[in-house]
């Protein structure tokens, strides 16, 4: 790249399990507001577009982003929603920069998932013909992956709960966080089960929150901030629909996003070159294959990784030091909480959950079931 | 395979998508819904930048980017700046039932505030009955019957003793 | 921006009412096909897909994700943005992002809606504030008859004006193969239709089309190695209006709004002084009659109030001096989430001299298309035969 791009601020709400105190917008202005105090910027004089997360099914309202246009800046200007996964506003925020069309970027993610059913939400997700009335929602889905990702390399329960007990520990120092606490692997494996073999502690709770970001070419980065955070590598990519025309236990999408990232970045191990990564674990299982798609470890290998603390926050590569999605990040918002918390790791800025010396991170983020489109970023702080 | 016995029926599938939601009215909604069913009358927020008053009262003036803090109230009364006579019957979301045609559907600027807020007219649907620039007042529930959302607004009604400008 | 991008293909399918013979992916897939073709390329020469449509019109959630296969999105990049009636210009905009940027050289971007199989007026009740509005909700029709209540007091003008769109609309779909509405109607046709909500009777507005729109976009080594006549996107824009303050609907006001906001920065990055004669043809996105005069007066073809006399002067015909939707427009076909980027593509269609039967006959070198959706937003595409204006 000639010209770069920077993550230059990052405002996030606590995550919490229901915000009856204020609508989405208002949910959305505390982060916006945030931003702009702590970077000193005005939507007026330096904000050229923003670009916001969420969808209309989970927003209750067509063309959902009518109801954040007044607060993200949208009055008179340019303003456009990602109806993805949060971390596809984080790569098309950079896209906009590195087109030269765009200066300097607001980024938005919210969702209350409190004030709709996530399952009726995610059936939804499923074509009307063919798949929706099994009545199968991303819980049901990720539990056939998580069996299908067991099968293939003999994988049990407790390989996915060490994964919660890992994110839910970090979570502790994480102060935005909803879930967290010191687990043994009996709590995990006696919670109840909510689609075998994933526990209501291998799934991600409900939460409502909201993230923003900005982004900043380089020359306005370096004006606004001391500790910029470089995008160094972008990708993403589709898998197939149907699960019945996916092997579950593989994830092409991923290693695709990965690849093409890992590419514009100059990444040629992973292990080495990476300081820490955050990746969505909306399902404990995912950590897992997630890391193998991210070409961290062979297939069925990720497991050991995290049993012998490779992945915790104090060892050689850190996955998930926020307490990641199991933590409670909402649906849509959680791709852009993991550039965030990638972000702050790198500017230094994570208090107790900061990994040393971290230079060189990973976020990756997903739309769909059992990781339907996938997108990586990897930021550097050099 | 038989290409002769290829099947070549269309076939749709019914379906109603039935999503739930609770929606937080937020700080600022909460109290011009308080104020509408409790006092029987409508506040909005005067923007610190540009002072214009905006119902429905919201946190942000979209035009400024700023904050706004300043509580207005404003008058039942207003002026119609556009209408129309409804011959569809449009489906209320809140009830699933749907408006009777034909109904007057006005947009009216209460005194004192920039926004126009609209509703039902109850005046008949007749172009010599109805005109832009018309003076209007708000016609509410009883006290008793109002529950806090829109629906406490029956509908706007004209100020007697007017008469068409020609 | 960083590099020149232009149109490099492009398709459609035929629009219609009822399309039960092919499902949501089936249906994109013939335009994503008929693109194809067009820029003579097969799937394996495109670097990433980008999909549009309106979130949830037909009761699907992540309708990207499901129509990866038949957008040929399948182990590409990709993405999907929502943005109303806007989207499909917002789609060719995340196209051009990504080329300009570099990261591809060639780019499909699609956007589609198959109306029938949702209820779109319950729908876009929806698009008012769930606990201001949304029991009142008069969907489009009521908005646009305010906006002609609004516009008849205002400036004189008559339901006669509203009936010359109405016909232009319909005639010039006939010489469109791909429209929905081809209607041989007369003003008295228009007039005595059926009145929907005062002044809008059903010929005022647009029909719900199901439809699809594929743009294929390259980079300027693609663009002049493979295609005979590219089409440059010369500037992109988008505005929106706030939530609460339906502004356009207001024909008087004189402050800034979506429309005239967006065209004032189009115009003064390409520093057009009088539009009429910058551009050669229009596509504007008019899902009414009064919608598409207030268009003139905020795009500056004639002065505040005289949108009216410019239809009545026959100015905007097909083959008048100021040609506005040749295509018959969306008053004559929208499949929402297609219809922002049929504008552009039947811009660029003229530009290229391959509009078939309504080719407008004057020369076309510059092109303005734009969008509209959600609590009145546009984007708005410039297009020139040249990269030099």
């Amino acid at each position: 790249m000639s010209d770069r791009v920077a993550i230059v601020g990052v405002a996030q709400t606590r995550f919490s399990p229901k915000r009856a105190d204020a609508n989405v917008a208002e949910l959305a202005y505390e982060v916006i507001e945030k931003v702009l105090n702590d970077t000193g910027l005005s939507i007026e004089k330096d904000i050229d577009n923003t670009i916001s997360c969420s969808h209309d099914i989970w927003d209750g309202q067509t063309i959902s982003n009518i109801g954040i246009t007044d607060v993200a800046g949208g009055h008179l200007r340019t303003e456009e929603k990602m109806a993805m996964d949060g971390s596809t506003a984080a790569y098309y925020g950079a896209v906009g920069i590195l087109s030269g069309e765009y200066e300097c970027t607001l980024l938005l993610a919210h969702t209350k998932m409190s004030q709709t059913n996530r399952h009726i939400v995610n059936n939804d997700a499923f074509e009307p013909i063919y798949s929706r009335q099994l009545g199968l929602d991303f819980t049901s889905a990720g539990a056939l992956q998580a069996r299908r990702f067991m099968h293939a390399h003999g994988l049990s329960r407790e390989d996915f709960a060490r994964v919660v007990m890992k994110n839910l520990g970090n979570a502790m120092a994480n102060p935005l966080a909803c879930r967290f606490g010191y687990y043994g692997l009996d709590d995990v494996l006696s919670a109840p089960m909510e689609a075998d073999p994933l526990t209501a502690m291998d799934a991600a709770p409900d939460v409502d929150g909201a993230v923003a970001m900005i982004v900043a070419s380089e020359s306005k980065a370096k004006k606004i901030t001391d500790t910029p955070v470089w995008i160094q590598g972008l990708g993403s990519c589709y898998d197939d629909y149907f699960l019945g025309d996916r092997d579950l236990a593989e994830c092409m999408a991923l290693e695709k996003a990965a690849a093409q990232a890992y590419k514009m970045a100059g990444i040629s191990n992973p292990v080495k070159d990476l300081d820490l990564i955050e990746l969505s674990d909306e399902f404990s299982y995912q950590e897992l294959l997630w890391l193998e798609g991210l070409g961290v470890c062979k297939p069925g290998e990720g497991a050991r990784l995290t049993e012998s603390g490779f992945t915790s926050r104090e060892g050689e590569l850190p996955v998930n030091p926020s307490g990641g999605v199991l933590s409670g990040v909402p649906a849509n918002v959680m791709g852009l909480n993991r550039v965030a918390e990638a972000a702050l790791q790198l500017m230094g800025k994570a208090g107790e959950r900061q990994v040393k010396d971290a230079k060189r991170a990973v976020a990756q983020g997903h739309t769909g079931f059992c990781g339907q489109h996938q997108c990586v970023i990897v930021l550097g702080n050099q | 395979m038989n290409q002769k016995n290829t099947v070549t029926e269309q076939i749709c599938v019914p379906m109603t998508v039935d999503v739930p939601y609770r929606f937080a009215a937020g700080k600022y909604m909460a109290r011009f819904l308080t104020e509408l069913r409790d006092n029987g009358r409508f506040v909005g927020v005067k923007c610190p930048s540009c002072n214009r008053v905006q119902m429905p009262p919201r946190v942000v003036c979209a035009a400024c980017h700023v904050k706004n803090d300043e509580w207005v109230e404003l008058s039942s009364e207003g002026t119609m700046v556009g209408f129309t006579i409804m011959y569809l019957p449009l489906t209320d979301p809140t009830t699933g039932k749907p408006h009777e045609p034909p109904f007057v559907y006005g947009s009216v600027r209460l005194d004192g505030s920039d926004s126009t807020v609209e509703h039902m007219v109850n005046v008949e649907p007749d172009l010599d009955k109805i005109w832009v620039g018309m003076r209007m007042k708000v016609v509410l529930r009883d006290r008793e019957e109002r529950i806090g959302d829109l629906s406490d607004i029956i509908h706007f009604e004209p100020l007697p003793g007017q008469k068409r400008p020609q | 921006m960083k590099r020149n991008v232009a149109i490099i293909g492009g398709g459609q399918t035929y629009h219609a009412a009822r399309r039960h013979d092919v499902d949501q992916g089936e249906m994109v897939n013939e335009a994503v096909r008929a693109a194809l073709k067009d820029a003579r390329m097969t799937m394996d020469d495109i670097d990433a897909v980008f999909l549009g449509n309106m979130e949830f019109f037909e009761g699907t959630h992540l309708t990207d994700c499901w129509l990866a296969g038949s957008a040929g999105a399948y182990g590409k990049p990709g993405m999907k943005i929502t943005t109303g009636g806007t989207v499909g210009a917002t789609i060719i905009g995340a196209g051009m992002h990504h080329v300009a940027a570099g990261l591809f050289d060639k780019v499909l971007c699609i956007g589609f809606e198959k109306q029938e199989e949702g209820d779109t007026g319950a729908i876009l009740s929806g698009v008012a504030h769930p606990l201001y509005g949304r029991s009142m909700a008069g969907a489009a029709v009521g908005y646009f008859a305010m906006m002609g209540t609004s516009y008849m007091a205002a400036w004189g003008a008559k339901e006669e004006h509203a009936a010359m769109v109405a016909v232009k609309a319909r005639q010039n779909a006939r010489k469109n193969q791909y429209a929905h509405l081809k209607l041989d109607i007369t003003i008295e046709d228009a007039l005595n239709s059926r009145m929907l909500a005062y002044p809008v009777r059903m010929l005022d507005m647009c029909p719900a089309s199901n439809g699809a729109c594929v743009v294929i976009l390259g980079d300027e080594k693609t663009a002049r190695d493979r295609c005979k006549k590219p089409v440059w996107i010369r500037a992109m824009d988008t505005a929106h209006n706030e939530q609460f303050e339906i502004d356009w609907r207001n024909v008087t006001l004189t402050k800034p709004i979506f429309s005239t906001a967006c065209a004032a920065r189009m115009y003064k990055r390409l520093g057009v002084d009088d539009p009429k004669k910058y551009f050669d043809v229009f596509e504007i996105y008019e899902p009414a009659t009064w919608a598409e005069m207030v268009w003139y007066e905020d795009l500056g073809l004639c002065s505040r109030g005289e949108g009216f006399k410019l239809m009545e002067e026959g100015a905007t015909a097909i083959d008048g001096p100021i040609p506005v939707n040749p295509s018959g427009g969306v008053l004559s076909t929208n499949c929402i989430g297609a219809s922002a980027m049929l504008r552009v593509w039947e811009a660029a269609l003229q530009i290229r001299g391959d509009a078939g039967g309504h080719q407008v006959p004057k020369e076309v070198n510059r092109a303005l298309a734009t969008a509209y959706g959600g609590t009145n937003w546009t984007v708005m595409t410039a297009l020139s035969s040249s990269t030099e204006d």
